[in-house]
């Protein structure tokens, strides 16, 4: 923490290092690791103040993210990192914020509130870790967990086909969708990046290995299952994979072509969709504020006077 | 025209039913308005339907009001109807089930359309008189019934009102003015003279043909104070803009949405927000997130509202941020009744919540309190870091009557709470610092102060611990919190002046105004009867035990479900505080409001079997 004042006094840059606090508690190989290094690069590539920034998070293993970054933070309770989020945003326009929330917590305990928070459009970034199960419970299907794959209450395998985050992210009509991974940190640093430069509810779905619950996930070795959505409006493909892995053109203001993308079972990383004019819900309300009559307090009572 | 009997009286109450969607409760405040304006005291309760338009002429459909009229203070509704205006025979029916009649009650009853079937109609009036009610049906008179039909049925109310008006002797002139402030900008102008013309007509029949009246004095100019008419709802909803608080987030629930609605019109210019969450989770989640953000908030809710709420409340307490939060108490369990009054959430207000989860929990006494009410809950929120309950409840959020224009404050830093607050809820001020779970308590957006709040348990650096003594601090030093309000608490008011006796009556919250009325029944019969009304109930007066050694006997009185096999919440909660044999005397949840002569006949019951 010295460090960091002193720092902060001379106006010298922000490093990785300020950011740190206490080594995660997260098993061997988790995905977290990966996101919050590529939270932590990007938080140092744009320079944000950690005084000003603000990291909200539901309960699972995403939501220790707050602790392990040296900004303020709120761990809150479970689906509901997206209401505090809210309340910071309509009074405290000035922080920037960030909102973590695990695939359980945000399209099953908290869907209500994804569901509004994409509505409602506040500035804020979300991003969602899909590791498609229930981890810190031990393993328990999720909303996005994969048909077929035996879960703790599930053990002959999920019932139900897993729903598509980002299908539902632009079916509820969100101003900007994209997709990334935990073993791309490249990307993840320019899809988050982009999510932040983006004024409005940023909707990043982030694939997230969970070798302890489910190893056979997701094959980081490979790049042939998936390929990257790329534009000069949207995000470049991963540097370590530019020209090994497909590389579709994608305009992202073509809400349709967003749509066919998503409906597909081919898996795209990059910015599906991105709509800057979207209004946001805590500027109206602001502007509300802003276009009223300002009215003495000492005067509250003189309408009800007799 | 038969000769007027005018009653000379220092009190009356009088009731107006119709159907719900015919404006009766437009009536009634246009009736009070002019009553307040002549300079009468007046209390108002509407009979809300929990509809909007029950099918007309059934029982469910009765909407109406019951008035207070008085020439001293009134604190509450009183006890029996004088007078009760029906439009048709089934919302009397259904009205005369309360109870809430005098025995020589008299009844105007609107015979209204002939071509219907007579029987439902002879049975009442039969049961009108079997009890001994004073009878008197009426027709309105033709050419007002060419009016109403004229406005395709509507407006009869205004008939109705001339009745009252003149029935009350209130001043045509005075009551024409309200009609017009109501109405005036509303209607076009040959409604608005129908609407008029019909009040002359009712006025006029009243006049000729009603052969009683009565006379209040016009007392409430004499203190010199200037005089506010407002509800329980309203006047928080003016608390909160005066408390400093800038964010109001709620979900739309009867009865505390008109807190939202009222808020809505008038907060912007004052630098507030309402937002209207996605439901009742997320409305006190929204209100957290700007309290930590520092910026003052709460959250407004009822019964269902109140259940899905309390996982956040121990969130804040855990997390140690401040939040407040209004319960607007209604008719429960489940979605209960929810236009129909009680007090049932004090047991799952004060331990609701799993685990240990301190609070802090106080009642509004009256309308005056509603006011201030959030100004005190934003300095023990802010001072303690822990979630703050406002205790209202149906029939004080409805209730409107005249006082005297309370002080303003414009409260800004809530450590500059003035002195006169704290003194009128009875409380000291609290210690200059008081440790907190977490050292740091510092808001975003303060230089190298960065922390992170959680509803883990931590030690005093933040960091999640889940050792054994870190645990017992924290709960420690929680509920070290509420016991230092605890230590700031004054004696609460004994009515009467009695500090001994035979029989102390013990309410809570609303029932503040009856008990304290009932207390002078008593005193005036010589009974040597005191009573008491907690606003504070989590933590409690800790003298409490020492007051009630020194009567023969504790009752309370409560809009609670008790018998014998079971205490209702306040008994229950000041047995464990006192280890007095308390019992309850009134633990009733009928929806109705508590009575003062239903405790003074109660009170007087424990005399007669000689256990007091």
């Amino acid at each position: 923490m010295p460090e960091l004042h002193e720092k902060t006094q001379t106006g010298a840059p922000l490093t990785v290092k300020d950011l740190n606090t206490e080594n995660p508690r997260w098993c061997v190989g988790c995905g977290d690791f990966g996101i919050l290094m590529g939270f932590k690069r990007f938080l140092v590539e744009e320079q944000l103040l950690p005084h000003e920034t603000v990291n909200v998070s539901g309960i699972g293993c995403s939501g220790r993210v707050p602790f392990y970054v040296n900004t303020y933070g709120v761990h809150a309770i479970h689906g509901r990192p997206i209401t505090i989020a809210m309340g910071l945003a309509l009074t405290r326009p000035d922080l920037k914020l960030f909102v973590h929330a695990g695939d359980g917590d945000a399209l099953s305990i908290g869907g209500n509130h994804l569901l509004h928070g994409i509505h409602k459009n506040f500035n804020c970034v979300f991003i969602l870790y899909d590791n498609q199960l229930y981890a810190l419970t031990k393993s328990q299907s999720s909303p996005t967990t994969r048909k077929g794959h035996p879960t703790n209450t599930q053990p002959k395998g999920t019932e139900l086909e897993p729903i598509a985050p980002i299908r539902f992210a632009l079916g509820i009509g969100a101003s900007f969708v994209a997709a990334t991974a935990d073993w791309l940190p490249d990307h993840m640093v320019n899809t988050l990046k982009a999510a932040y430069a983006h004024k409005g509810f940023s909707f990043v779905h982030v694939l997230q290995r969970c070798p302890h619950f489910d190893p056979e996930n997701f094959d980081n070795k490979s790049s042939a299952w998936f390929s990257f959505l790329t534009h000069e409006k949207g995000i470049p493909a991963d540097k370590r994979l530019a020209g090994k892995t497909e590389a579709i053109r994608h305009d992202p203001s073509d809400h349709e072509a967003a749509f066919k993308f998503a409906n597909s079972n081919h898996t795209c990383f990059g910015l599906f969709y991105s709509n800057p004019d979207k209004p946001c819900y805590d500027d109206m309300m602001r502007q509300r504020i802003a276009s009223a009559k300002p009215l003495p307090r000492a005067g509250i009572l003189d309408s009800y006077k007799i | 025209m038969q000769s007027k009997t005018v009653n000379n009286v220092r009190v009356g109450r009088f009731e107006l039913l119709m159907d719900a969607g015919f404006g009766a409760q437009k009536a009634g405040d246009i009736l009070i308005r002019a009553f307040a304006r002549m300079g009468k005291y007046v209390f108002i309760e509407p009979t809300i339907p929990a509809e909007i338009s029950p099918p007309p002429r059934t029982r469910p459909a009765l909407s109406g009001v019951i008035i207070r009229v008085a020439e001293f203070d009134l604190e509450n509704i009183g006890n029996n109807t004088d007078v009760i205006l029906a439009s048709h025979e089934v919302v009397l029916d259904r009205r005369l089930d309360d109870e809430e009649h005098n025995p020589n009650c008299r009844v105007l009853l609107d015979m209204g359309d002939k071509d219907l079937p007579t029987a439902e109609y002879d049975r009442v009036v039969k049961r009108v008189k079997d009890s001994g009610l004073q009878f008197f049906p009426f027709e309105i008179i033709p050419e007002a019934q060419a009016v109403i039909k004229s406005l395709a049925g509507k407006a009869r109310n205004m008939y109705y009102i001339g009745m009252l008006a003149c029935i009350y002797n209130a001043p045509e002139g005075f009551v024409i003015n309200e009609i017009k402030l109501t109405f005036g900008a509303k209607l076009r102008e040959d409604v608005f003279k129908k609407n008029i013309d019909l009040f002359h007509y009712g006025y006029q029949f009243a006049k000729d043909n009603v052969p009683f009246g009565y006379e209040i004095k016009n007392a409430s100019g004499k203190n010199g104070h200037e005089k506010i008419l407002i509800d329980g709802n309203s006047a928080l909803s003016m608390g909160i803009i005066e408390s400093g608080i800038k964010l109001v987030s709620g979900y739309p629930i009867t009865p505390a949405s008109s807190i939202l609605h009222t808020l809505a019109k008038v907060f912007p210019s004052f630098g507030g927000t309402v937002h209207q969450a996605e439901d009742e989770i997320s409305a006190i989640g929204t209100a957290i997130g700007s309290y930590y953000g520092g910026v003052p908030a709460l959250t407004c809710t009822s019964g269902p509202g109140l259940s899905l709420k309390q996982e956040f409340i121990g969130y804040a307490t855990a997390a140690e941020i401040p939040i407040i939060i209004i319960d607007v108490q209604r008719s429960g369990p489940s979605t209960g009744m929810p236009t129909k009054t009680e007090q049932s959430d004090l047991l799952p207000v004060i331990y609701g919540s799993h685990g240990d989860s301190a609070k802090i929990v106080f009642a509004v006494h009256d309308i005056i309190d509603c006011f201030y009410a959030p100004i005190l809950a934003r300095y023990l929120a802010e001072k303690l870091r822990l979630p703050v309950f406002i205790m209202s409840d149906f029939q004080m959020a409805n209730s409107y009557k005249v006082l005297d224009k309370p002080r303003i404050c414009e409260m800004e830093d809530s450590d500059k709470i003035p002195d006169f607050v704290l003194e009128h809820f009875g409380l000291g001020r609290l210690p200059e610092t008081i440790e907190m779970v977490r050292t740091e308590q510092a808001a975003p957006g303060t230089p190298e102060k960065m922390r992170r709040v959680t509803g883990l348990n931590t030690d005093e650096t933040g960091k999640v611990n889940y050792f054994s003594k870190a645990s017992q601090r924290s709960h420690a030093v929680r509920n070290e919190k509420v016991h230092c309000v605890q230590r700031a608490l004054k004696k609460p008011e004994l009515f009467g002046g009695r500090e001994e006796g035979d029989v102390l009556i013990v309410g809570w919250g609303s029932a503040k105004g009856a008990v304290e009325e009932a207390v002078s029944y008593c005193q005036n019969a010589g009974l040597a009867v005191g009573g008491m009304c907690l606003r504070f109930v989590n933590p409690l007066p800790p003298m409490l035990k020492e007051i009630f050694s020194r009567f023969k006997k504790v009752v309370t009185v409560e809009l609670a479900y008790g018998d014998p096999y079971k205490h209702p919440p306040l008994a229950m909660i000041l047995r464990a505080e006192t280890l007095a044999d308390v019992q309850p005397i009134i633990c009733r949840v009928t929806g109705r409001p508590m009575t003062p002569r239903t405790i003074e006949t109660k009170v007087k019951e424990l005399f007669h079997a000689g256990v007091a």
